[in-house]
């Protein structure tokens, strides 16, 4: 009785468990619209076809001012549009990357 | 005179004994109820560790499903994010045709010889790019990235 007295005196402790779980849902906003691009006419001119784009350059637009651009250029400009068309689609593989990872879980139910 | 003293020295030893037995019962009475009050609180000491053992359980299980869930979640990021670089790999492959098909082709000399043919494929390649540029940005579309044979392959990429 003496040595087990004072385990009177200090009860049991219980232990309290306590589950919370908490998940950060980010809206996920609309992707904006996509982009509508006008035709633009391309003439390749030579001297094998000069006189003949002029005549339809000038029946065509009514003057016979135009842009020229060298070959080099436009190769330029074909990489340019590359590099544009690369960062687009890869910026939009990574909001896509995204959006599956903040995704919420989808509760599926199992069948009786 | 003896007598009495002797009577006397009897009732104070029957009393003395009376009042031992008395002490003895109320010690063993004590003890018993000291021993009973013992147990109870051993049983509800017993009560309150098996409860905490469920909940140690509980805990334990719990546990384990979050860290199933971790790994799970650890795993489809792992995917997700290969799947990402697949994709960022394939958005270089229309730049790499297209440097590839420049090089190959001398579209100056090509110009000059047949301007009508290179115009042509020149302006089919372009309206191909914009059609391209408007799919990749339609958010309908498929998600993931479009093969390039937007005219890369003709000697007149765009």
């Amino acid at each position: 009785m003496l040595t087990t007295g004072c385990s009177l005196l200090t009860p049991e402790p219980k232990i309290v468990t306590v589950t919370n779980t908490v998940k950060t849902t980010v809206p996920i906003v609309a992707h904006p619209k996509q982009v509508q691009l006008n035709d633009v006419k391309i003439y390749v001119v030579s001297k094998e076809n000069y006189d003949e784009f002029v005549k339809e350059f000038e029946a065509k637009n009514g003057a016979d001012a135009y842009i020229a651009i060298s070959i080099k250029d436009y190769e330029n400009l074909s990489l340019n549009f590359a590099e544009l068309r690369r960062y687009i689609e890869q910026q939009k593989q990574i909001i896509l990357y995204y959006e599956e990872a903040v995704k919420p879980e989808e509760k599926t139910t199992k069948p009786e | 005179m003896a007598r009495s003293l002797s009577l006397k020295f009897a009732n104070t030893g029957d009393n003395m004994f009376s009042s031992i037995r008395i002490a003895i019962i109320l010690t063993m009475l004590a003890a018993a109820g000291g021993g009973f009050l013992y147990v109870k609180k051993l049983q509800s000491d017993l009560e309150t560790a098996r409860a905490n053992v469920a909940k140690m359980e509980i805990a334990v299980q719990t546990s384990e499903q979050s860290l199933q869930l971790e790994r799970a979640e650890s795993k489809r990021l792992g995917e997700l994010n290969s799947q990402l670089s697949n994709d960022l790999q394939k958005a270089e492959q229309y730049g790499d045709e297209l440097r590839a098909t420049l090089q190959k082709h001398n579209l100056t000399h090509l110009a000059n010889k047949k301007p009508g043919l290179i115009e042509k494929r020149m302006q089919n390649a372009t309206n191909k790019l914009w059609d391209d540029l408007e799919s990749i940005t339609n958010p309908n579309a498929n998600d993931r990235v479009q093969s390039t044979d937007s005219g890369t392959k003709d000697s007149n990429s765009n």
